[in-house]
């Protein structure tokens, strides 16, 4: 047992505090560094941590608890493998890595080896669908992982090979650039552009532009922005929701990475049209291995004056931007969670009205948009509105990024004009077999054949841009009790429909899968999970059970009547 | 005052943003053009000033939304969705009690969407509340089981626990935990958190392992919780209740050689008709004194007796402490602070144990009662204290803890054996077959019966300090109280603003009373003086005016404080019949005061069992060598670290 030393701890407590910030929203910020310190948060720590932030430590083991990557009761090994066993990476033989991995190991999931190297759990999206299974170790990702890379791979852990062995960052396959993916804009030529136009003139040419928010709501990204501007405050916020956990979906992941300053002229340009003198990029936590790089970037970006203060000599504007990491909660991509996440909450998403662009960030005016939206907003400032929207429908303009996985010959990221339809997207992808896709990931619709006429847009089937290809041979049960257990985990839990509902359809499910399951009570499940999508507090929540429903409708003759294997 | 003021009108909620109400603020004139807006509620219309949740705007119209999160005394949370109503134009629905009106709407509140989801939302909680109605002491009185009753359950939709997660937490004087009945509204959290600012309870996890649990997952009686009992009060079901002693009440009534007295402290008698279906504010005083007899209660005593007695001891000392700072010019800690609130006295020694040396030393009236009875009463009547059972009706749960103090034996008995809530008596009386509203009356029993104003306002927050004010002020001046306020009513101290301050000016003085005499030689000094006070109640209150003083702010120069633990003092408390809310609360104040101005004795000095107390048995008067032994107690500096 270690040996704690208080005096030493309120140092550096201390010492973070002068970092983030003295008051609460350094909470998470402060809790990630101890943990990284100490190999989990040790009761010690969390009571210390309470008291030098001036809340009580119920509330800091509160916030610990609600995310998966604070570990509260042992010490982590030295190396945590985290397998994700979402839709992608179980459809491309997760199961027996994992198997392997136990093997291996000697340990199960959730168990830590007795040497104190290893730790095994599961975890939710890595963002690696096209090249699953994939395995995050500490901050190292493997890709396309199988059982006999396995032992290799404990042994360069073991040998402390991995930090030097493999790269930092893995890319994905862009299959189909478009207008967007293939600009050659140089580092602050989007802000330039954009501080030659009055804030107005900005909002002006986004709302022309016709552009709305990538994350897959689609609400106009300019009335956000007006909204915002309009607000009166003595602070604003803007927030880059990098926070990318949606199964299925890897492009910010790579934009990040790619088209980094291009992001960061985007969060300028619009802390420029609403007044905004503070950024956060909510990166999340599966993506720590970016945060250097892109602290990095801010720095350059800080050194040419595209940050700081009267940026680019622009008299009185002074930005800058922050990277606050998440840690492992889905649920932190709402809006509303993600801002409480900031605050050093839990993710519970707030009830809204009121809405964050009056009452966001420390109930100050706050605009989250996702890192694509910024990238678009950027490029628009210099290429016009009209080079953006000749792509796309008239309600849905410009081209979007798709994440792509599943069954298909050639998953990675293509960029697709809106109102495509899901017919001419698998014949790019080369998925011409596809029995059904899911397109917006978990909280996404399951689309059968005789829908593949069917468009992607806001005005038809709306999405963040995850593509899950599901070939003749894959069991549409096994993928719906996949999307349950899903958000059975990762409801915040704080509203009876989606904390309770989404259990009680799990279980419907594996009703079914015992072929126990009566049409009645399958029509019970039906007419709960419209509760959940009408009496839910927040979006996900809201559209928890649309995978569900979705498989049930599409799906019924292939799941009733099942007789179980074994019986 | 301008600092004083804003401590005074700062909202106490620290909860998290999204539990916060609405920024949207009701305008100050609602004639204003624009400032009220039209809302039609199932047909039915009304304007609303803007931001008033769709909840209230239905409540004006006299249409029923149930709720269970929401509670009035606590901020909005929106979490249960039981509320939910349809808003023409929107597509999902909205929680009612969490959305506030800025725009016109048509609100619907019983088409089929919404009884569909509140009806799942019943099933739902019930599928994983362990237990049955009628094994549970919320039974009849349970938010949840009204609901699947006005629901129409009639079958577990989508089935039911047959055995407990976490099992019961009885390892408190105070609490019991049965989270196995939790349904997760959260109200506990908001409660500890907001109104109180403990902080015992959190939700944990998330997703459906999302749990309320305790720092370290600790038992209640191994967490820094101050016993106050107001999550149990806003607690819908069973998961909150007290320890009940009733059955060892019930064993010692039953003991032939136990000589069972009971001490009834001033706010159950206000509350205890609620139990039996009677408008809060229905006083049962003289009702109840028969029940508890006809239970088998040796003697009825009335703890105003000890709040009478309290008053002279706490008066005393703060004179003492006045006088050794303006006259001896020695350091002694001021402002003094109240010590009859066990909740509050247990704050302070784990939130600020470096302030005790302000809290009187004096005991709390109940512990008081206990030292007397087991003295200077077994005395009187020849009985062995070893064989006195002493039980205190208490509107409070802290009692329970207080009384098993191992300092609170000076007598070297136990002062108190059993700390009993208004509930359990109440529930004591039911398991007797008594009727209480048709009980005949009856007094109190002798040598404590007189019926004493003064005693009975400590059970409304500020009462302690208008006591004090009546005693103190008359003592020092000579001069009647009713002559500045009207009545003996102090209004300044009186009312539920969560801090209040006043001042009241020494014009004069007269001799100093033979009661004093060996301590003050007159009171010369205290002449052209202004008493300055403030009262405080609710923790997170205290909190701020504990912190007001510490950074030197204007209630530092206060000479006397009283706090108490419970919002609206004592009559709010954690034995206290459930609900509570602020009318409940108002109403059952009024009875207090009702009483107070029909009581024959208003003074705590002019109590004569009081007077004779001091003549016959406390010989060396207040804060004398005798009281000090059995009426004044020390503190433990316990500090807020559990690791």
């Amino acid at each position: 047992m270690q040996v704690l030393d208080r005096v030493k701890i309120n140092q550096e407590i201390s010492d973070l505090k002068k970092i983030y910030g003295e008051d609460r929203s350094a909470l998470l910020p402060i809790l990630q560094d101890l943990q990284e310190k100490y190999g989990y948060l040790p009761n010690l720590v969390m009571q210390e941590t309470a008291h030098a932030l001036g809340i009580h430590p119920v509330e800091v083991e509160s916030v610990a608890s609600f995310y998966s990557f604070f570990h509260r009761k042992e010490k982590q090994g030295k190396y945590v493998l985290r397998l994700c066993q979402t839709i992608s990476c179980d459809l491309s033989g997760k199961a027996k890595v994992a198997r392997q991995l136990e093997n291996e190991l000697g340990i199960k999931f959730g168990e830590t080896t007795k040497d104190g190297m290893f730790t095994l759990e599961y975890t939710n999206c890595l963002g690696m669908c096209d090249q699953g299974p994939a395995l995050l170790i500490n901050d190292r990702l493997f890709a396309r992982v199988t059982p006999e890379k396995v032992p290799q791979i404990i042994a360069d852990c073991r040998r402390d090979f991995i930090k030097s062995a493999f790269p930092k960052v893995v890319p994905s396959d862009v299959r189909k650039s478009g207008p967007i993916l293939s600009h050659d804009l140089k580092p602050g030529e989007g802000l330039k552009a954009a501080l030659k136009n009055t804030r107005s003139g900005v909002i002006s040419l986004i709302r022309e532009s016709g552009l709305k928010g990538r994350g897959g709501a689609g609400f106009p990204t300019a009335v956000k922005w007006q909204l915002a501007g309009a607000a009166q405050s003595d602070k604003k916020f803007v927030v880059c929701n990098a926070d990318e956990g949606e199964p299925g979906t890897f492009k910010d992941r790579y934009l990040l990475f790619q088209h980094t300053e291009m992001i960061f002229d985007g969060m300028t340009i619009a802390a420029y049209a609403i007044g905004a003198m503070k950024g956060f990029v909510y990166l999340r936590g599966e993506y720590l291995y970016l945060k250097q790089y892109l602290q990095e970037v801010l720095e350059k970006r800080r050194q040419n004056n595209l940050l700081g203060e009267n940026i680019l000599g622009k008299e009185g504007f002074n930005f800058d931007i922050e990277i606050r990491m998440g840690s492992g909660a889905y649920v932190c991509g709402e809006e509303t969670a993600l801002i409480e996440s900031l605050e050093g909450y839990r993710g519970e998403p707030r009830n809204r009205p009121p809405f964050p662009v009056d009452t966001g960030f420390q109930n100050h005016p706050t605009i989250v948009n996702n890192v694509e939206t910024f990238l678009d907003a950027a490029l628009i400032c210099v290429k016009g509105a009209k080079w953006f929207n000749e792509h796309g429908t008239e309600k849905s303009s410009g081209t979007k990024l798709f994440s792509v996985s599943g069954d298909c010959e050639q998953p990675g990221i293509y960029e697709l004009p809106f109102g495509i339809t899901i017919e001419q997207l698998l014949k790019e992808v080369k998925g011409e077999n596809a029995k059904a896709v899911q397109i917006g990931g978990a909280s996404g619709r399951c689309v059968a054949r005789k829908d593949f006429n069917r468009t992607i847009a806001f005005e038809d089937i709306s999405s963040g841009g995850s593509i899950i290809v599901f070939g003749p041979q894959v069991d549409m049960l096994e993928v719906a009790i996949n999307f349950m257990e899903f958000f059975v985990e990762e409801s915040c839990g704080q509203c009876t429909p989606c904390r309770e509902g989404n259990v009680k359809l799990l279980e419907g499910l594996k009703l079914l899968e015992e072929g126990r399951c009566s049409a009645s009570y399958l029509n019970e499940l039906m007419r709960l999970a419209e509760t959940i999508q009408l009496a839910s507090k927040c979006g996900l929540g809201q559209s928890s059970p649309n995978a569900f429903v979705s498989i049930i409708e599409n799906f019924k003759s292939e799941i009733l009547g099942r007789v179980p294997e074994k019986a | 005052m301008e600092d004083n003021e804003k401590v005074m009108t700062e909202s106490t909620v620290r909860a998290p943003k999204s539990t916060t109400p609405s920024t949207i603020k009701a305008p100050e004139d609602i004639s204003a053009i624009g400032a009220t807006i039209k809302v039609t509620i199932d047909g039915k219309e009304i304007r609303v000033p803007m931001g008033t949740t769709i909840l209230n705007a239905a409540r004006m119209l006299g249409i029923n939304i149930p709720t269970l999160c929401h509670h009035n005394d606590l901020c909005i949370s929106g979490v249960c969705r039981i509320c939910v109503v349809e808003v023409e134009g929107m597509r999902t629905l909205q929680a009612s009690c969490a959305y506030p009106i800025s725009q016109p709407i048509v609100v619907h509140t019983h088409t089929r969407k919404v009884r569909q989801a509140r009806r799942h939302v019943v099933d739902l909680l019930l599928a994983r509340h362990y237990g049955e109605c009628y094994s549970c002491v919320r039974n009849n009185n349970c938010e949840l089981q009204q609901l699947a009753h006005e629901y129409g359950v009639d079958f577990y939709r989508f089935g039911h626990v047959d055995k407990p997660t976490y099992g019961r937490d009885n390892s408190s004087y105070a609490i019991v935990r049965d989270m196995d009945k939790c349904i997760l509204c959260r109200r506990c959290v908001r409660t500890c958190i907001d109104l109180q600012e403990v902080g015992v309870y959190e939700a944990f996890e998330r997703g459906n392992q999302t749990r309320i649990g305790t720092f370290m997952d600790n038992p209640m009686a191994e967490l820094i919780c101050i016993n106050c009992g107001q999550c149990i009060n806003r607690c819908p079901t069973g998961a909150l209740h007290a320890n009940d002693p009733s059955d060892a009440i019930w064993a010692a009534i039953d003991d032939p050689t136990k000589h069972v007295v009971i001490q009834t402290a001033p706010a159950p008698r206000s509350a205890i008709g609620e139990c039996f279906g009677l408008p809060a504010g229905t006083p049962l005083t003289f009702e109840m004194n028969t029940a508890m007899r006809y239970c088998g209660f040796d003697k009825v005593f009335d703890t105003n007796f000890s709040a009478d007695l309290t008053i002279i001891e706490e008066g005393t000392e703060l004179i003492l402490r006045l006088y050794k700072a303006l006259v001896k010019k020695e350091p002694v800690s001021l402002p003094l602070f109240t010590s009859c609130s066990p909740g509050w006295v247990k704050y302070i020694e784990h939130f600020y144990p470096e302030m005790l040396s302000h809290l009187s030393s004096a005991k709390s009236p109940q512990q008081m009662f206990g030292a007397v009875i087991k003295t200077y009463y077994a005395e009187l009547n020849n009985i062995d204290p070893a064989d006195i059972v002493t039980v205190a009706l208490m509107p409070c749960t802290a009692k329970k803890f207080e009384c098993n103090r191992p300092e609170m034996n000076s007598s070297g008995f136990k002062d108190i054996d059993y700390g009993l809530t208004t509930r359990e008596l109440a529930g004591m009386f039911q398991e007797a077959g008594i009727d209480l509203p048709n009980m005949p009356k009856s007094d109190f029993d002798e040598p404590f019966g007189t019926r004493t104003g003064s005693g009975v306002i400590f059970g409304a927050t500020g009462g302690v300090m208008e006591s004090a004010i009546r005693t103190v002020y008359e003592l020092i001046t000579g001069d009647r109280i009713d002559n500045l306020f009207e009545r003996a009513r102090i209004m300044p101290v009186r009312g539920f603003e969560g801090i209040r301050y006043a001042e009241l000016p020494i014009a004069k003085v007269g001799p100093v009373p033979d009661l004093l005499k060996h301590l003050i030689p007159n009171w010369d000094w205290l002449r052209g003086a202004t008493l300055k006070v403030a009262v405080a109640h609710g923790t997170a209150n205290a909190k701020k005016v504990l912190d007001n003083i510490k950074s030197g702010g204007k209630l530092s120069e206060c000479h006397f404080i009283e706090f108490m633990a419970c919002p609206g003092g004592c009559l709010g408390g954690g034995g206290m019949p459930i609900p509570t809310n602020e009318e409940i609360r108002a109403a059952r104040a009024q009875a207090i005061y009702a009483e107070d101005e029909a009581s024959e004795v208003r003074k705590s000095y002019e109590n004569p069992a009081v007077v004779r107390l001091y003549n016959e048995f406390l010989v060396d008067g207040p804060c004398g060598h005798k009281s000090h032994k059995l009426l004044h107690t020390y503190y433990t500096p316990r500090g807020k670290k559990l690791v």
